[in-house]
């Protein structure tokens, strides 16, 4: 055993592990230099989950580092040796209020923390916010949009079926108004509320820069799912939820635009569907937006 | 029954004694022995570890090199799994996710913590000449065999294995129409079901025995730590598991006979399932780790050759996790769709059952502290086995914290925190404990370098492969999925995929050195001490070959299991069934 430690403190030991892991950390750094921390954070409720994220992180450290230290002493300092004899105890009964106190008041303020912060995220999604269906299906997305008139037709979760996919009222005129698309597009700074769908099993809507997971059940509509990104740049949609045989691919595009850009995304597409299209639109054409 | 038994009756064979006399194989096949019995689940297990790990290390290659076939066992596998040139397809991934975390969790980590050493144990620890029902302890490993044939079968069926996952989210899992695989998913039930069963008669068999056979003075407060943690865990056993079998029948009603209990567009719910899965399935997670608790105590305290620290809290603390783990089961679902405060009450209950954990960990830090720590191999894996289950358990506060679940749900990083503690804790106990109880299960000492080489390989690998996880998780990367370099933002932390496998390999490799030994271990003659490690329970009075019926002569327990380094006394132990001196006084704990 001894041997094994000061094998393992020798100064080439310790050289080749240095190496082992900058090498891999270097590999890394030639993609992205992400490697070790969490990726970009790009919603206002993410920065939040980050920030209780940063406390857990110092707070579970102190403790692995105080405890594993302490026990790692006691391994080394307590070792079978001549003349020793192990100290006869059973226990201590002050020590053992105290460690099971201290560690419930942490971890009950833990808990308050955690769900105050809950709460908030889970606040209904406020009056400006732009409201967007998500449909998923074994094995992709679709998204839809509101048309012209800036609301979205009318769904009814229990009308889904492969011929009315959306569960919207064909003879509602809303219903032809409304925008299409595989790809979520949204503006930057302005609250998204997303109504999740799925046509057939559980899938999930996990987005990792988004700091957001909620799964898509069949049969109901999750509607409490908002969002404000901080940001523009491109991100996918992931799958989360095991969902079949395509489930490692079902994914599909974000892209967090500029309000500007947003409405010269949507306008043309609504216009479109409306009958009132522009005869030379300044936009690419929704094949060349909307194909993967 | 406890009352028609006095110290020094001397057993008597009755119907017990089908098993003895027996020769040869028929020895091990039908034997009513509860050492036998255990010898059974033993080697069963270790044939399912091979397989399911296995089926690991194939998951891990694809996760490192995705399309490129897997070296040696890609031939071996169906082509419902691989393709022709070897390499594994999207589906046959997720059928090695499902049958890796079935056999793992029900066909390895129960039967050895449970069929092993519950049967082993309880009855030499407590006093006891067998098992309450022998013949029912003999018909639950049977049962336990027909269900791994008929789960191993899942994986040649038309379709192939489920690829849902050991989760089986309904309607996935109960509508053919989506999972392609309605033969494979009906066995997988019919097994759990069955294996549901082995459970359930081997959890009446270890209540019943610890309740009414203790030998005389061995009072519930006497009993070994492994003994009441696997008593507690036949607790939750018989609580948990009719849900599950419940849940697993109606799967098989809605594959196969147009139910509609979890299909929305019949009138069932998704949720249903979930709630049922995990209402089982955590207290499953418990049956997981309390005996490992029990049997690491015990390790810890005799290689320390001190007294269990804080014996009594470490027996509340079991109960306390025992009880709490029946509200817990939510905090899987925070994100499912379930009620948002009904998540937020469930991250409250769960907050409040990592203080028995909290607990365990100091009780454990207390019982080495000024001990006489002796490095023996299966000190070696209950060391580790502290500070693995510590790095699991504070993972597990990040996802116990409802928001943070928003971030890392479903993410490497709960891949990373369950192998913590279900490999880091579950199977690293179990490694001690095979080590430990192997002199008295086989009458031979194993190999030490052997022993420390499966050690040293086990711990580093260990950590090779499961610690980059959370690193993984907290970039983004999704469990479950058969190819990770499809999204973007997991292309760059590819590297960390190629660790993981590495560590893999080697954690595959280091069985080699493990099995090497047991087998070269049994293949010469008996040569261990009675008493090898001089342990103070009962189990180590009795000297190679234990008879069926165990006791010639029933012991008298004098006082609680762990009397080490008593001062006065000249030996550093004083065993269970050997009255203190006269002038020596026990701490009354």
């Amino acid at each position: 055993m001894r041997n094994l430690l000061k094998s393992i403190i020798r100064p080439r030991f310790l050289a080749f592990l240095a190496f082992a892991l900058t090498a891999v950390s270097a590999m890394a750094e030639q993609r992205s230099g992400n490697i070790w921390g969490l990726p970009p954070c790009v919603t206002v409720h993410g920065e939040k989950i980050d920030s209780l994220f940063m406390v857990i992180f110092w707070l579970t450290t102190t403790v692995f580092v105080l405890t594993q230290g302490t026990y790692i002493y006691f391994l080394i300092a307590y070792r079978k040796r001549p003349g020793h004899k192990a100290f006869y105890s059973h226990g201590n009964d002050k020590l053992e209020v105290i460690w099971t106190t201290a560690p419930t008041i942490v971890f009950l303020a833990l808990a308050i923390y955690g769900n105050n912060l809950w709460d908030e995220i889970h606040r209904q999604a406020p009056a400006n916010s732009f409201e967007i269906d998500v449909s998923s299906y074994q094995f992709g997305w679709q998204m839809r949009y509101p048309g012209i008139s800036g609301k979205l037709a009318p769904m009814d979760v229990r009308r889904i079926t492969d011929q009315d996919p959306f569960g919207t009222d064909p003879a509602n005129p809303l219903t032809a108004q409304d925008v299409i698309t595989t790809e979520l597009v949204i503006p930057a700074g302005r609250p998204v509320h997303l109504l999740l769908h799925s046509r057939d099993v559980i899938h999930s809507f996990y987005v990792p820069e988004f700091r957001l997971y909620q799964d898509c059940v069949p049969g109901r509509t999750i509607g409490w799912v908002w969002f404000k990104a901080t940001r523009t740049g491109d991100f996918q949609i992931a799958c989360n939820q095991l969902c079949g045989t395509g489930h490692y691919n079902m994914k599909a595009p974000i892209h967090v635009v500029t309000e500007e850009e947003f409405v010269k995304w949507l306008k043309p597409r609504q216009e479109k569907n409306a009958g009132t299209a522009l005869s030379k639109p300044d936009v690419p054409p929704v094949a060349a937006l909307t194909s993967p | 029954m406890s009352a028609t038994i006095t110290a020094g009756t001397p057993i008597v064979e009755t119907g017990h004694g089908h098993g003895h006399g027996k020769h040869g194989l028929m020895h091990y096949l039908w034997n009513t022995d509860h050492k036998v019995i255990a010898l059974q689940f033993l080697f069963s297990a270790a044939f399912f570890l091979i397989v399911g790990g296995a089926m690991a290390v194939a998951m891990r290659w694809q996760l490192a090199f995705p399309g490129h076939p897997i070296p040696v066992i890609g031939h071996l596998l169906p082509s419902t799994i691989v393709s022709d040139d070897g390499a594994l397809i999207p589906g046959g991934y997720n059928m090695l996710v499902t049958m890796h975390g079935t056999i793992l969790v029900f066909f390895v980590a129960m039967p050895v913590l449970i069929g092993v050493f519950g049967n082993f144990l309880i009855p030499l620890k407590i006093g006891a000449g067998d098992m309450a029902f022998p013949t029912l302890n003999e018909i639950s490993y049977w049962l336990f065999f027909v269900s791994g044939v008929v789960m191993m079968g899942s994986l040649f069926m038309p379709g192939g294995a489920p690829g849902t996952g050991w989760t089986a989210y309904a309607p996935l899992s109960s509508f053919a129409k989506y999972n392609g695989t309605p033969l494979g998913q009906t066995l997988w039930c019919t097994a759990l079901f069955l294996n549901g069963l082995s459970s359930l008669t081997g959890a009446v068999n270890y209540i019943t025995t610890v309740i009414t056979m203790r030998a005389p003075g061995m009072t519930m407060f006497r009993m070994p730590l492994p003994v009441w943690a696997i008593f507690i865990t036949a607790i939750l056993l018989i609580l948990a598991i009719p849900v599950l079998s419940a849940a697993a029948a109606l799967i098989i009603f809605d594959l196969n006979f147009g139910t509609t209990f979890y299909k929305p567009s019949g009138g069932g719910q998704p949720l249903l399932w979930q709630h049922l899965f995990w209402f089982f399935g955590h207290p499953e997670v418990y049956i997981l780790i309390l005996p490992a608790m029990g049997l690491t105590s015990e390790i810890l305290s005799v290689n320390s050759r001190k007294p269990v620290f804080g014996y009594k809290a470490m027996v509340w603390a079991i109960i306390a996790i025992g009880a709490l783990g029946f509200i817990v089961w939510g905090h899987h679902m925070y994100v499912s769709g379930m009620n948002l405060t009904l998540s937020a009450a469930f991250g409250v209950s769960t907050m409040v059952i990592a203080v028995p954990s909290a607990i365990k960990t100091f009780n454990w830090m207390g019982t080495i502290w000024r001990g006489n720590i002796h490095y023996t191999v299966p000190m070696a894996f209950a060391v580790a086995f502290v500070s693995m289950f510590v790095i699991g358990g504070l993972s597990g506060i990040f996802m116990a914290a409802t928001p943070i679940d928003l971030f890392v749900h479903h993410t490497y990083f709960i891949v990373a925190h369950f192998h913590y503690v279900l490999f880091g804790g579950s199977i690293f106990s179990a490694f001690a404990a095979i080590y430990f109880w192997f002199p008295k299960m086989s009458g031979r000492m194993f190999n030490n370098t052997l022993g420390w080489i499966h050690f040293w390989m086990t711990f580093v690998f260990f950590n090779l492969t499961f610690f980059p996880m959370h690193n993984l998780g907290l970039a983004g990367m999704m469990r479950r999925i058969a190819d990770p370099t499809v999204y973007d933002c997991l292309r760059q932390v590819q590297p960390l995929n190629v660790v993981c496998t590495i560590g893999a390999m080697g954690l595959g490799l280091s069985t080699i050195p493990f099995l090497v030994n047991m087998f070269m271990s049994l293949a010469k003659a008996p040569d261990a001490p009675a008493n090898p490690w001089n342990s103070t329970t009962l189990e180590w009075t009795l000297s190679h070959p234990i008879q069926h019926g165990n006791f010639p002569v029933i012991p008298t327990v004098y006082h609680g299991p762990y009397e080490y380094s008593v001062p006065g006394l000249e030996r550093d132990f004083l065993p269970q069934n050997e009255k203190a001196p006269e002038n020596i006084t026990l701490e009354v704990h």
